[in-house]
């Protein structure tokens, strides 16, 4: 960060947090995500913050800062372990873009590690019960809410907004996807009943929490929250896709599904099931997009040229999956 | 049949395996994923210069209509169980995954 631009925010600092004497005392870039940049501050006092702002090529489909911070506090509010949000700077000319502050995080949340850890998170079983607990909290918070008035009017069949939303993705698409249209048709056919929608996470996943020895210590990447069906976090979390490997381990390659539903609470494993599904279909769509951001030379980058590379596998899935579900 | 081997699936195997063995472990650790990366693009791109293309023409050709007419027919539910050719779409379906994956992630085959 340039001396100019670390001036004009260690000044909206001072204003924000009504403290005329505070000081940036360092400021290191950390490996965020694609779509944002996140800096560590380290402030007078010993406080320890995270800024977070946008990278100039942003998906369309994520929010901004302010819907996410919004978001972060709704969280913070019901209870969910996420870094506690500080302030939020809407004002483009402190820093090029909009961006808000939260208190710094310790722990570890590459999807890698994570999986091959017996003891992160407090260990398998309770880590699991934990993220069951986590998304429980999420859940609480229901529609209407004025605060999070730009998530739009809730659903009133989320699986069906579901797959309406997922055939617009792929009608935006530049090629045709018959094995993806192939589970669509197939989720659409053994739709559950419509469920009240809840605050769905959206990205809930290994990857996207944090944890160290003791537990979850955050739960990271608000940007795709909405209003859907609770069990759609629960498919996510448990997908095939996102288990880094550790394919044993139902929830998220860290612990058994049995666990994870018992942290949970209620749940019903059929349209946890169907979610799976759904998940994988998702991902699948997901990476096109991101290859296509290499194919297009909007963002010439081998990791997502390499993303596209994952579809034929999910695919491949999608129909094993389909097929098991058509026979029983 | 005229050109000069090694052929590009040798060539991207044989460099592969100089970046893995003896590049990998004199980069900094920081740098390990990037090469990695450009192993797994090597080792796809060597897949996909060794595979027969013959498959791609034959599922076309036994496609009911182009690729965009199929995807389009799936979705209003021409193909559902219980359809006249819904077991038809299954195996040609089975077989455009398969061939695709033996080149972009031979591990979901099967082997997974």
């Amino acid at each position: 960060m340039d001396d100019a631009r670390r001036a004009r925010l260690t000044e909206w600092l001072r204003a924000a947090a009504g403290d005329a004497s505070l000081t940036i005392t360092a400021t290191s870039l950390l490996s965020g995500g694609a779509i944002q940049q996140n800096w560590a501050l380290d402030v007078s006092g010993g406080r320890a913050w995270v800024l977070r702002t946008d990278n100039a090529a942003t998906l369309a489909v994520s929010h901004g800062r302010a819907q996410e911070y919004a978001l972060l506090r709704a969280a913070f509010a019901a209870g969910v372990t996420v870094p506690e949000p500080l302030f939020l700077c809407e004002d483009a000319a402190v820093l090029g873009a909009p961006f808000f502050v939260m208190r710094r995080v310790a722990g570890t949340a590459a999807g890698h590690r994570v999986v091959r850890s017996d003891t992160l998170g407090g260990g398998r079983e309770a880590c699991v019960r934990a993220l069951g607990r986590e998304l429980a909290r999420i859940h609480s918070i229901t529609p209407p809410r004025d605060d999070l008035a730009f998530l739009g009017a809730a659903p009133a069949d989320p699986c069906a907004a579901f797959i309406a939303d997922q055939r617009s993705a792929l009608d935006r698409q530049r090629l045709p996807r018959p094995v993806l249209e192939w589970g669509l048709r197939h989720l659409e056919r053994t739709a559950p009943a419509a469920v009240p929608p809840v605050l769905v996470h959206n990205d809930f996943r290994t990857g996207n929490i944090m944890l160290d020895e003791n537990g979850v210590t955050a739960v990271l990447d608000w940007e795709f929250a909405l209003w859907s069906d609770p069990h759609a976090d629960l498919g996510w979390l448990c997908a095939k896709c996102w288990r880094f490997g550790s394919d044993a381990q139902e929830a998220g390659g860290i612990g058994s599904r049995a666990a994870l539903y018992e942290g949970y609470g209620s749940v019903d494993d059929a349209r946890v099931r169907w979610w799976e599904v759904a998940a994988h279909i998702r991902w699948a769509s997901i990476a096109v997009d991101q290859a296509e951001r290499h194919i297009s030379g909007v963002e010439r980058n081998l990791e997502l040229a390499l993303t596209g590379h994952m579809v034929p596998g999910l695919e491949w899935e999608i129909l094993r999956m389909v097929e098991a579900r058509d026979a029983a | 049949m005229l050109r000069e081997p090694p052929d590009a699936a040798d060539l991207l195997a044989t460099a592969r395996d100089v970046l893995l063995n003896e590049l990998l472990p004199a980069l900094p650790a920081e740098k390990a994923l990037a090469a990695r990366m450009v192993a797994n693009a090597m080792a796809i791109a060597a897949r996909a210069a060794a595979q027969d293309d013959a498959w791609e023409a034959a599922a076309l050709a036994r496609m009911p209509g182009d690729p965009r007419e199929f995807a389009a027919a799936i979705r209003e539910g021409r193909f559902d169980p219980g359809a006249a050719h819904h077991a038809e779409a299954a195996v040609l379906l089975d077989e455009i995954t398969r061939a695709r994956c033996a080149v972009s992630a031979p591990r979901a085959l099967g082997k997974g």
